[in-house]
């Protein structure tokens, strides 16, 4: 069903710097690519005939020296030339964003700048792909766990010996939450886990809950995959989102907030784990 | 005898203790470990190194050096700051090196383009896009003449990270230079002339190792009758360190280079002591602080008794492992760019601490584009304020002694004894490298680090948490755009003016030269004179040498 992804690595210019290009084309094979790696120094006519040598369905451009204005659209002009316009042609490296409007107007797929996780660029491509060869990769709203249960405490210190002790849970240690202005501890119950969440200013929002509704269950989070896709899906639904864009929680996880309005009174957290690769 | 035995039994009861404390409190994580997979405990205590203080660590200015190369250190004279630059036309750049040395600045380090870098005219098919954009491009002796317009060749010391093609550069800066009435006995300066991690990590090369290797030990020849202030090589971790390797591999692989240009500079007849006082390092100061000092230290102490010991030289100088250091560019982010100014104040301290020679501070926005010359300012000032302000210039080697930071000293050393086994086993650095060994590790390296990021194992702030969901975008520099098309007008200008046939004669001299055993610097020296172009005599060396593509 699915389809062996075949992407060719490439880096015009003169410039020597190949850790991106490198680490890349790592992260696509460990993806389940098939990447092919030109080497430092090719122009563009030697880039566009790998390309269509190697009957490949995407270009990664690597490009540090600043080159990219003029390089990058001579790839796209030539494959147009070789009647090639089909591979879909990515790029990256040192770019700054304002040149980014020129190049995507100028065919380039997308431009991924430092410190993008290479996962993102294998999804980018994959879904690009697929787009291209008209084979859906929307996934119907799914759940495949729950991944764990939020309680609101005042304190994790006084609530430790509880969870630790007598009821005997294994402690998976205490993380600062800072973007939250909480701190959590998880202990693991075997299928699912537990958070104690504290509140680390009076501004959190489990400050104001602790306030409202006193210490107790304060929210359930749904394990889900590709995030973005998912709020998306509720959103078409109409279900009003407290976070309409994933961001960072606990454990470095992407996480969202569905209203609770818009859930029967249960506040639901997505979260997607940043396990793969 | 009643007091090692009281402390042991504190000692345990501590553990105890803190062991108790860790079941409600764990560490923040089980194993904690340096860059370099060294495991890091909790405490450090007397007797983690090697106690034997002489032997080891010795009197700053004494071998082995590991607390410094001078007895007085900074308390006599703070290192040079020296801030690369470069971009664009000769003439945008001698004014931002004037303005580098109105604010203070001791040294100057020359940035090229890549085509200057790789051999190649501004008007070269190769060159598309790339004149003048990482630094500046020279393509004959009068861009060198414009670039040091007004700045006394006798006064400044000039580094230039150049490496395939350095004997073109150090000829134009010769020539440049006696053209100013300063003679090349008067000149001092760097050529960076490390062609190994080019191979490795850098990728500027042009010919294959074994002509590279000729090329260099002309130089080293040549400069010790010639140009004897000149330092001929600066062998270069720098670039392995940002290709992602670890600290310890950075000085392995580094000092393995260093080795094999003491080889080939033997093996073509000369004696040790004529050239490796004049032999430099250059280094990368990143993030994780002790095991930057430690490994700086370490790097001393292993080249002097390399030197001493394993080479027989018999002049101290040739002991003495000298290092420029510049400040980790790989750990910068594009992301809220002026974290970056911490960031890089923390690696400098870490040079300092290690004794650097010379010092630069990367800009704020290097992961972005060029620096502005706001943020190539707050770099340098960053580094003026180490110097005069902190304090940590007052006394030399402040860390030594640290149970820490010995125990890591010690540990690095080890590390990088046993890389130097596996590169000899190999047959050494040249070999190590044709057969790609030092870029697969240093891969290996880089892609644990990345997944290390993506899995928020480690945290880089700002980009894989902390983050701001509006970045502003900050301003940056820009180029000129016309400056490809005015660099070609004035390439073809001068080869309309010069005298062709002279020209035409150098080069050929210069062919039947490369293709015997002669020096080649006074035959690059003359094709220089008589305005050869660097497209021109690389081109030349490029017929008789080949070029090198890839491991």
């Amino acid at each position: 069903m699915k389809k062996q992804i075949r992407v060719l690595v490439a880096k015009p210019g003169l410039d020597g710097h190949d850790r991106g290009a490198l680490i890349i084309s790592q992260a696509l094979r460990d993806y389940g690519m098939e990447v092919i790696y030109t080497g430092l120094r090719q122009t563009p006519a030697q880039i566009v005939a790998a390309a269509v040598q190697e009957d490949v369905d995407a270009i990664g451009l690597s490009c540090l020296s600043g080159a990219h204005n003029e390089l990058f659209p001579d790839i796209i002009q030539l494959l147009k030339e070789q009647k090639a316009e089909d591979i879909i042609v990515i790029g990256g490296g040192v770019i700054p964003a304002e040149d980014i409007p020129f190049l995507e107007s100028e065919g380039i797929q997308k431009i991924f700048t430092p410190g993008t996780p290479t996962i993102e660029t294998a999804k980018f491509i994959e879904r690009a792909v697929y787009e291209r060869d008209g084979i859906s990769l929307d996934q119907p709203f799914a759940v495949n766990q729950i991944d764990h249960i939020g309680i609101a405490v005042k304190s994790i210190d006084e609530a430790l010996s509880f969870y630790k002790d007598t009821l005997n849970l294994t402690f998976e240690g205490v993380e600062e939450v800072v973007s939250q202005k909480v701190k959590v501890a998880f202990f693991n119950t075997g299928n699912c886990r537990l958070e104690l969440l504290e509140p680390m200013s009076e501004e959190s929002a489990v400050a104001s809950f602790i306030e409202k509704r006193g210490e107790g269950i304060h929210h359930i989070a749904l394990g889900v995959e590709d995030i973005n896709s998912r709020i998306k899906q509720l959103q078409e639904k109409d279900v009003r989102m407290i976070d309409t864009k994933a961001r960072t929680g606990a454990e470095g996880a992407d996480v969202a907030f569905l209203h609770p309005k818009a859930a029967h009174g249960v506040l639901y957290e997505l979260c997607e784990k940043q396990t793969r690769g | 005898m009643t007091s090692q035995s009281t402390f042991q039994k504190e000692y345990e009861q501590w553990l105890e203790k803190t062991k108790q404390l860790m079941e409600r409190f764990p560490e923040r994580r089980e194993l904690f470990h340096t860059s370099s997979g060294i495991p890091i405990e909790r405490l450090y205590l007397p007797g983690t190194a090697a106690d034997t203080y002489q032997e080891n660590l010795g009197f700053p200015g004494e071998y082995p050096y590991t607390r410094g190369i001078q007895p007085t250190m900074y308390r006599a004279r703070h290192w040079t700051m020296r801030q690369y630059a470069g971009f664009g036309s000769a003439e945008e750049t001698n004014k931002r090196f004037r303005y580098l040395l109105e604010q203070g600045q001791t040294g100057l380090s020359v940035a090229f383009d890549l085509p200057t870098q790789i051999g190649y005219d501004s008007d070269d098919a190769m060159a598309k896009g790339e004149v003048g954009k990482v630094g500046v491009a020279i393509d004959s002796l009068e861009d060198m003449e414009i670039l040091f317009d007004q700045i006394p060749l006798d006064k400044v010391s000039t580094s230039m990270t150049i490496n395939a093609p350095a004997s073109v550069l150090l000829a134009m800066y010769i020539v440049a230079a006696e053209k100013q009435g300063v003679p090349k006995e008067k000149i001092s300066g760097t050529i960076q002339n490390d062609i190994l991690k080019e191979y490795i990590a850098r990728g500027t090369y042009i010919f294959p190792p074994k002509p590279s290797m000729r090329l260099i030990t002309d130089i080293f020849s040549y400069c010790a009758e010639h140009v004897p202030k000149w330092n001929t090589i600066s062998i270069s971790g720098y670039h392995i360190r940002e290709a992602g390797s670890t600290a310890a591999q950075e000085l392995a692989f580094t000092l393995a280079n260093g080795k094999a240009y003491v080889d080939a500079a033997l093996e073509a007849g000369m004696d040790i002591d004529k050239f490796a006082p004049r032999l430099a390092f250059f280094f990368n100061a990143h993030n994780q602080f002790f095991e930057e000092v430690a490994k700086f230290r370490a790097a001393r102490r292993i080249w002097s008794h390399l030197m001493k010991n394993v080479y027989h030289a018999k002049n101290p100088k040739s002991w003495q492992l000298r290092f420029h250091t510049q400040t980790g560019g790989s750990t910068l982010t594009a992301q809220q760019p002026d974290n970056n100014i911490v960031r890089v104040t923390v690696q400098a301290l870490s040079a300092v601490l290690g004794g650097t020679q010379s010092l630069h501070t990367n800009s704020r926005d290097e992961a972005l584009a060029l620096p502005t010359e706001e943020s190539a300012r707050i770099a340098l000032r960053t580094q003026q304020i180490l110097a005069h302000e902190s304090g940590v210039t007052d006394t030399v080697d402040p860390l030594g002694g640290s149970y820490y930071v010995e125990g890591l000293t010690d540990k690095i050393e080890e590390e990088v004894y046993s890389y130097f086994e596996e590169i000899e086993d190999m047959g050494g650095a040249v070999q190590a490298v044709e057969q790609g060994y030092m870029q697969e590790e240093i891969q290996r390296a880089a892609y644990e680090t990345q997944k290390a990021i993506e899995k928020q194992e480690d945290i880089v702030v700002g980009m894989n948490a902390f983050k701001l969901d509006d970045e502003p975008q900050p301003k940056l520099h820009r180029l000129d755009k016309e400056l490809s098309r005015k660099q070609i007008e004035k390439l073809t200008q001068i080869k309309d003016r010069r005298d062709q046939n002279r020209a035409n004669a150098r080069l050929a001299d210069l062919k039947y030269a490369a293709g015997g055993s002669e020096n080649l610097m006074p035959y690059i020296i003359d094709c220089v004179k008589d305005h050869c172009t660097i497209g021109e005599i690389c081109g030349v060396l490029r017929g008789i040498f080949g070029e090198y593509t890839g491991a």
